[in-house]
């Protein structure tokens, strides 16, 4: 009965996300949203970075093409940001990776880009939930099964 | 506009064109200038930079793009701007190639005079080195033009085959062939003060020439229609099964990346070690994955390469002729420019003050980006 449930939970598809969140703002936020307990699924893998300007599309797409389902930035609400513009830049990034998806084959759905601030580690919370349920119904990424990618 | 010409002497085009130039070094109206020329071993014309008049044997016109004459501005100018006033002989692509450069803090304008030259497309290096019934590609190309003959058309790369541009902008003169009677007449397009102040005093002749604005707007017309053909045929070259085979053949030389003129960067991502990784991690892979193809990140480099490069790609062509295993890259890269540009109504190569896309914004655009 036990080998049976552990067999079961094995062959469902768990997301694999890999979080790059900014120092000042998200990363605060998910530090919130863990010392007040706040439950969210534990598949988003957080990266701190200093700055969500600071994450080159060069490493999403990396992410993406190891294998990740998912890739989540999270950043300063725009005007908030502690280096002035870093998330409005990585807004344009963020638009020009779409673009570069599209020609990859992937879905633009597995990127997302968030603003969650320090005090909203509810708001972090929840965003990990949804974002873990759309990657969940958009299922796995076909990369894995592309060995000469 | 245009109402100086170069008379051509004896059918010679290159030659009428290398004695105008020679003048300009002669007089000191350019200190020295960048231009094609022909190597000893007559094989190939590559760019020289050159004072001497006396050694001056230019060819101007000969299909062919070796190297990037962009990238050979940005090497002579980015350290220290030109102390005295050289002359660029250049093609479209690669003035637009510059102007990007120059957006990117690579190359400075001070003390140069862009002198465009109409082109009438290139050939790869090999068939320009060997030319089928050992023709001189420049009389060849000169003469399928003067005929309206395509027979030009079978032999030009790919890149040339759909320019975005083939006569220059942003030139202080150009040498035009478009609209004039080949063979007798080149154009002499005076576009600024600077370019009007290097022609100060040089002998040329004047004729109405009514033809030039239209065949110029007739050729724009063809290349941008040939050009739309293309994105359009090209744009199923999307996916990752299509994409992994597109790139099957490729190396890792990383060639592409070395001939492009937008890839400046002295130390690329990918040439560091910022992707190296311990044994168990490709171990790791291999168990999770079954198999993978090594080296593992030729995908990632195209694709960042692209990702990196793509809004200011003046689609020059240098990356798929640099290419050992044949890859067509402008397949996949100029639909890529093509939908990456208009996202941000971005024109590489067409006006020097505008701002790269990536380092300017706005505070209400793409508000819909990062919101649920």
């Amino acid at each position: 009965m036990v080998e049976e449930k552990k067999e079961s939970k094995k062959n469902e598809f768990e997301p694999k996300i890999v979080g790059f969140l900014c120092n000042w703002c998200s990363y605060a936020g998910a530090d919130l949203a863990g010392t007040s307990r706040i439950q969210y699924p534990p598949n988003v893998r957080i990266i701190r970075v200093m700055c969500s300007g600071s994450v080159d599309s060069v490493y999403i797409l990396r992410a993406l093409l190891e294998g990740a389902d998912g890739v989540f930035v999270g950043g300063c609400h725009p005007g908030d940001c502690h280096y002035l513009d870093g998330n409005y830049k990585a807004r344009r990034r963020m638009v020009l990776l779409r673009d570069i998806l599209d020609t990859l084959g992937l879905e633009q759905e597995r990127v997302w880009i968030r603003w969650i601030s320090a005090s909203e580690g509810q708001q972090f919370a929840e965003t990990m939930r949804e974002m873990t349920e759309a990657i969940r119904k958009l299922g796995p990424t076909p990369i894995t099964k592309q060995w000469n990618i | 506009m245009t109402d100086k010409i170069l008379k051509v002497k004896n059918g010679d085009v290159a030659g009428s064109v290398n004695e105008f130039l020679k003048e300009l070094l002669k007089s000191g109206k350019v200190h020295a200038l960048l231009v094609m020329q022909e190597v000893p071993s007559k094989k190939i014309s590559f760019p020289v930079l050159i004072s001497d008049p006396g050694q001056l044997n230019a060819n101007v016109f000969a299909p062919v793009l070796p190297v990037s004459t962009a990238s050979i501005v940005s090497k002579i100018t980015k350290f220290q701007a030109a102390e005295k006033l050289v002359g660029v002989v250049m093609h479209p692509c690669q003035i637009r190639a510059l102007v990007e450069l120059v957006k990117l803090n690579q190359a400075s304008l001070e003390n140069i005079v862009i002198i465009g030259v109409d082109c009438l497309g290139t050939f790869p290096l090999n068939i320009y080195t060997d030319f089928p019934e050992k023709k001189i590609p420049t009389q060849f190309i000169l003469d399928a033009f003067k005929n309206k003959s395509k027979e030009a058309e079978k032999y030009l790369r790919s890149a040339c085959l759909v320019c975005k541009d083939p006569v220059p902008v942003n030139a202080d003169i150009v040498l035009g062939l478009y609209g004039a009677d080949i063979g007798k007449e080149v154009f002499v397009e005076v576009c600024t003060d600077a370019g009007k102040k290097l022609l100060d005093g040089i002998k040329l002749d004047s004729k109405d020439v009514k033809g030039r604005e239209n065949a110029v707007k007739v050729v724009r017309e063809d290349k941008a229609n040939k050009r739309d053909e293309f994105v359009k045929k090209k744009s199923s070259l999307k996916g990752i099964k299509v994409l992994s085979e597109f790139f099957d053949k490729c190396v890792n030389c990383h060639n592409c990346m070395k001939a492009c003129p937008i890839c400046y960067c002295k130390e690329c991502l990918f040439d560091s070690s910022v992707f190296d990784a311990e044994a168990y991690k490709f171990l790791r892979k291999a168990e999770s994955k079954g198999l993978f193809k090594m080296p593992n990140d030729s995908i990632l480099f195209h694709l960042g390469r692209m990702n990196h490069m793509i809004l200011s790609c003046v689609e020059c062509g240098l990356c798929e002729q640099a290419c050992p295993s044949d890859i067509l890259l402008m397949d996949v890269f100029i639909p890529a420019a093509e939908s990456a540009q208009k996202e941000f109504d971005y024109h590489p190569g067409k006006d020097p003050e505008e701002k790269i896309p990536m380092v300017v914004y706005q505070e209400d655009e793409y508000v819909e980006v990062g919101e649920a």
